[in-house]
């Protein structure tokens, strides 16, 4: 299954673009996911919520593309996508740096894609909720 | 299928991320088949893309070649076979993620192993007659793997 992205600005208490993926997220095309969110930066987006209700599977290359439009949205160059772990070591650095952020924010995702976020350490970088309603209603 | 309790499915693709989908699809068939649980087909899943993704991006660099899967219930176990002819790797080889040495000074690479291992109950390489590899992963459909 391909992957699709569809997005549509919001207005909670502040804009939020909200990009919602439907179907797998792989090596296949993860780095357009990437490519796809910088208009949306360059175009003064500044308070992503990707919704992941439709998302059925993430792969490590997925992660890597979640880390590198978190670098987009702080107007940062993303790492090198060659570097799986090591792109997900910065991240962890910056944590532990308490470079708290909520810039890319996600919402609704799926068990499966959960359990991967959460055993590669990825939960604790995004804030995220169960739903969009509840995610646009915390901003 | 020959015997009336056997569940196997057995899938070529090219060395191509493209085509990685048809790997999880037929995974995702076989556990369905035999009443796997959404965790046991979703772990092995995701192994299978690591695994297989591993193979075109490293292995095969983007030279022709194919992986060939067979996914099969061995009593309560679910085992999967991939076979390539891409220059020898055995990803059980490769080092664990040190947790104890702070994250920007570990080597990079192996994230995709790191999911492989926590995903599945074993993973067991060899090198395949005449070249290439032959990794097996398994996983029971009853009980979730020991995580580390």
């Amino acid at each position: 299954m391909a992957m699709q992205t569809m997005v549509e600005r919001v207005e909670a208490r502040v804009p939020v673009t909200v990009m919602a993926l439907s179907g797998e997220l792989d090596a296949s095309n993860y780095l357009r996911l990437v490519d796809d969110v910088r208009p949306l930066y360059d175009g003064g987006a500044r308070n992503l919520l990707l919704d992941l209700t439709d998302l059925s599977f993430i792969s490590s290359s997925g992660l890597v593309s979640l880390y590198s439009i978190l670098k987009v949205m702080q107007g940062e160059e993303p790492p090198d996508p060659e570097y799986g772990w090591s792109a997900l070591h910065t991240m962890e650095r910056d944590a532990e740096d308490g470079k708290t952020q909520d810039v890319v924010r996600l919402c609704g995702m799926q068990p499966a894609v959960a359990e991967v976020l959460q055993r590669t350490g990825l939960d604790t970088m995004f804030p995220s909720y169960p739903d969009r309603e509840t995610a646009l209603a915390a901003y | 299928m020959s015997g009336s309790t056997t569940v196997r499915r057995h899938v070529t693709i090219p060395a191509d991320l493209e085509r990685v989908v048809d790997l999880r699809a037929t995974v995702r068939e076989l556990g369905a088949g035999c009443q796997a649980p959404p965790d046991c087909i979703g772990d092995l899943v995701q192994a299978v893309d690591e695994a297989a993704t591993n193979v075109i991006r490293h292995g095969y660099k983007g030279e022709p070649g194919a992986i060939d899967m067979t996914a099969e219930l061995k009593g309560d176990d679910i085992v999967i076979t991939l076979e390539d002819t891409a220059p020898p790797f055995d990803p059980t080889a490769a080092e664990r993620p040190d947790l104890s040495i702070p994250p920007h000074k570990r080597t990079p690479g192996g994230m995709g192993i790191h999911l492989m291992r926590l995903a599945t109950d074993s993973m067991e390489h060899r090198f395949r007659p005449g070249g290439g590899n032959i990794l097996t992963l398994t996983r029971s459909r009853v009980r979730r793997p020991k995580e580390g």
